[in-house]
């Protein structure tokens, strides 16, 4: 355990680290005085939060998993799912209240149901959500027919929509929702018992068990809760593309995954923070954002990305045997 | 804190040395936006885009070109990234070939609403907002088969059309001109037309097993409304030994293995589009609406079909292997 003085410092480490990164992007990004103007444009700032809202809100359910020591590798595939359950229900005559609804519900029976696997029967996160992964990619093809369903023109099509393209208000209704579910999300995790279990079973299982964390119990919870969240970034796919696709969200997990490393998150459990994924999934929109401005290839862009990943993880690597010392 | 000065230094430098550099006269900005980046025909729709470039410098209009796909190919969440960053971008103009017809069109009208015109290329989009659509006429490319199987069979014979995927928009048509040509000749029998192929190569292969397994005798003729399945179709013949013209078989587009199959006698003609074309009247046609000019708002950029006999003559031949090289480095 470390002393109190130094878990202060890693904190605040914690805190500062990923939003120095974030401002480090933006700052690199308006080196160029041609791309400035743009770049730093109100209009720009909008389209990037709206960009950043399917992978913040999964990173949001990827955090609590990854903090309690698991992984879901699922989620690409359980956002087509939704989707597709979401649209498929709109052409059903469903109203798009309880499409909604249900698409929340298919998400977090999912995370049921990996949570169940893992616990009761100590299966490994990682395969389990692996064989997830391919069983709601097939189920989604399955319900669609293996083709985009396209929902009648619906309310639910107007929580992504972006209007006004040259100002930064009015937001799109999704990045309110994205930032209240960070808010109140990051409020369970810190000042909840069940927040304060995560990350005592991330961070030593064994000891959580032995000072009476019903572990098992909580992993159930774990994964279920975070399905919920990714039925809602279903949601905000099937928003923004008027459709289910069920090929859609295809490796998505992986950015969320970045998102919630490149956040300070370590994946073997215990450390994590929502600000930090958060700033994480806004560091991979901006550069996505900045490669496009600055007119860089498709493969540059991929490069950088990888790379920038790498570093978060060295740089994570090192703060840790900093605190370790 | 020293990694991150170190990681500072290392992004500092990648992106100095690739910034733009400003220039005085007036330049068009144009983004290119196709499906994905490493197919051969996209390759030779940059090409096209380059050339148009290139055309327009000498007569004095400075064009550059941004050639950009979606991050992950066919996602169509990567491609509404792409448009709305280059909307933001303020760029000129955008060409884009949208990977779906209903996806695609909020961005598009964001980017029209912020002044941002937009040329459709390729394959359609449930919009009339944008400047132009310049893609190849499908329903023609089927009639040019079905003229030409007509022309094959003498007027008689069994045909079987195997389709491509449901909701796919260019080869639905494709598959509606071919039927439409057919009813010139009655002595053509459609002996199946309601089997798809499926979007990849090994299904294609198995539906054209089965297919030639019910009706593999009797055939006369067969029309593939793309490339994949006219591959597939043809491999599956030669496993029956009914290949080298003993079914004819007419497929659509050029790949290198078609033009080996049309050399080669199994394959006997080839409906071809001219993506260099279509790059580069996309980027002519945005240039001229931003120069004040009018222009069509349906463009067709061409279909052709290529048999043994024509394969050699020089504009066939340009079709078959675009100069690529020459526009890209």
């Amino acid at each position: 355990m470390a002393l109190p003085k130094q878990t202060r410092l890693g904190t605040l480490f914690n805190f500062v680290g990923p939003f120095l990164g974030l401002l480090l992007v933006i700052g690199l990004f308006s080196l160029s005085a041609e791309v400035r103007r743009y770049f730093l444009a109100g209009g720009n700032f909008k389209i990037i939060l709206t960009q950043t809202v399917i992978v913040a809100i999964g990173a949001l359910g990827m955090t609590m998993i990854i903090v309690s020591g698991g992984i879901d590798l699922s989620v690409g595939s359980v956002v087509a799912l939704t989707s597709v359950v979401g649209a498929t229900l709109l052409t059903k005559d469903y109203s798009p209240f309880s499409a909604a609804l249900l698409m929340i519900f298919s998400g977090g029976l999912i995370g049921l149901i990996n949570g169940v696997l893992i616990s009761a029967a100590r299966m490994t996160p990682f395969i389990v959500t692996l064989g997830m992964m391919g069983i709601a990619r097939g189920s989604a093809k399955w319900l669609s027919k293996s083709q985009t369903v396209n929902p009648p023109e619906n309310p639910l099509n107007n929580i992504m929509a972006t209007s006004e393209p040259m100002n930064f208000l009015p937001l799109p209704n999704g990045v309110w929702i994205a930032i209240g579910m960070a808010l109140l999300l990051a409020i369970i995790l810190r000042k909840t018992v069940f927040g304060r279990y995560i990350f005592a079973m991330g961070g030593n299982e064994m000891a959580a068990r032995y000072s009476g964390v019903r572990v098992s119990l909580y992993k159930i919870f774990v994964y279920a809760f975070a399905g919920i969240f990714f039925g809602i970034a279903g949601l905000m796919q099937l928003s923004r593309l008027t459709q289910g696709d069920p090929s859609g969200a295809n490796g998505l997990e992986l950015d969320i995954i970045a998102a919630v490393v490149i956040g300070g998150a370590s994946l073997s459990g215990g450390s994590g923070s929502i600000l930090g994924s958060m700033l994480g999934a806004l560091i991979m929109a901006v550069l996505r954002n900045g490669s496009s401005q600055m007119g860089w290839p498709t493969y540059i862009q991929e490069i950088i990305i990888g790379a920038v990943i790498i570093l978060a993880v060295g740089l994570d690597k090192w703060r840790q045997r900093r605190a370790g010392a | 804190m020293r990694p991150i000065f170190r990681i500072f230094f290392i992004l500092t430098t990648i992106i100095s040395s690739s910034s733009f550099v400003c220039a005085a006269e007036k330049i068009y900005t144009i983004a290119v936006i196709p499906k994905g980046t490493t197919h051969e025909f996209w390759k030779s729709i940059n090409a096209g885009a380059v050339k148009a470039q290139r055309d327009l410098g000498e007569k004095g209009i400075k064009v550059e070109i941004i050639w950009k796909g979606p991050l992950r190919e066919d996602d169509r969440d990567q491609q509404i990234q792409v448009v709305e960053n280059f909307m933001t971008r303020r760029v000129s103009g955008i060409v884009l070939a949208p990977l779906d017809s209903q996806a695609l069109v909020k961005p598009v009208n964001n980017a029209i609403q912020a002044k941002v015109p937009v040329v459709i290329m390729d394959s359609g989009l449930k919009t009339d907002k944008y400047v132009s659509f310049v893609a190849t006429d499908n329903f023609k490319g089927g009639q040019l088969a079905g003229e030409q199987m007509g022309k094959i069979l003498n007027g008689k014979g069994n045909v079987i059309l195997l389709r491509y995927a449901v909701g796919s928009n260019s080869t639905e048509d494709r598959e509606a001109g071919f039927l439409d040509a057919l009813k010139k000749f009655p002595g053509l029998k459609i002996i199946s037309q309601d089997q798809h192929a499926g979007a990849t190569r090994e299904l294609a292969y198995a539906a054209s097993q089965n297919l030639l397994q019910r009706y593999g005798r009797e055939v006369d003729g067969i029309f593939v409304p793309c490339e994949p399945p006219t591959i597939a179709m043809t491999k599956a013949l030669r496993d029956i030994g009914r290949a080298g013209g003993k079914v004819k078989v007419i497929g659509f587009d050029a790949g290198s293995q078609e033009v080996a199959d049309l050399k080669n006698g199994d394959v006997q003609a080839l409906i071809v589009q001219n993506p260099v074309k279509m790059g580069y009247l996309g980027v002519e046609t945005l240039v001229k609406h931003l120069r004040g000019e009018k222009v069509e708002k349906r463009i067709d950029t061409g279909v052709f079909v290529v048999t043994k006999e024509n394969m050699d003559s020089p504009e066939i031949k340009e079709l078959l292997n675009p100069p690529l090289d020459k526009y890209l480095k």
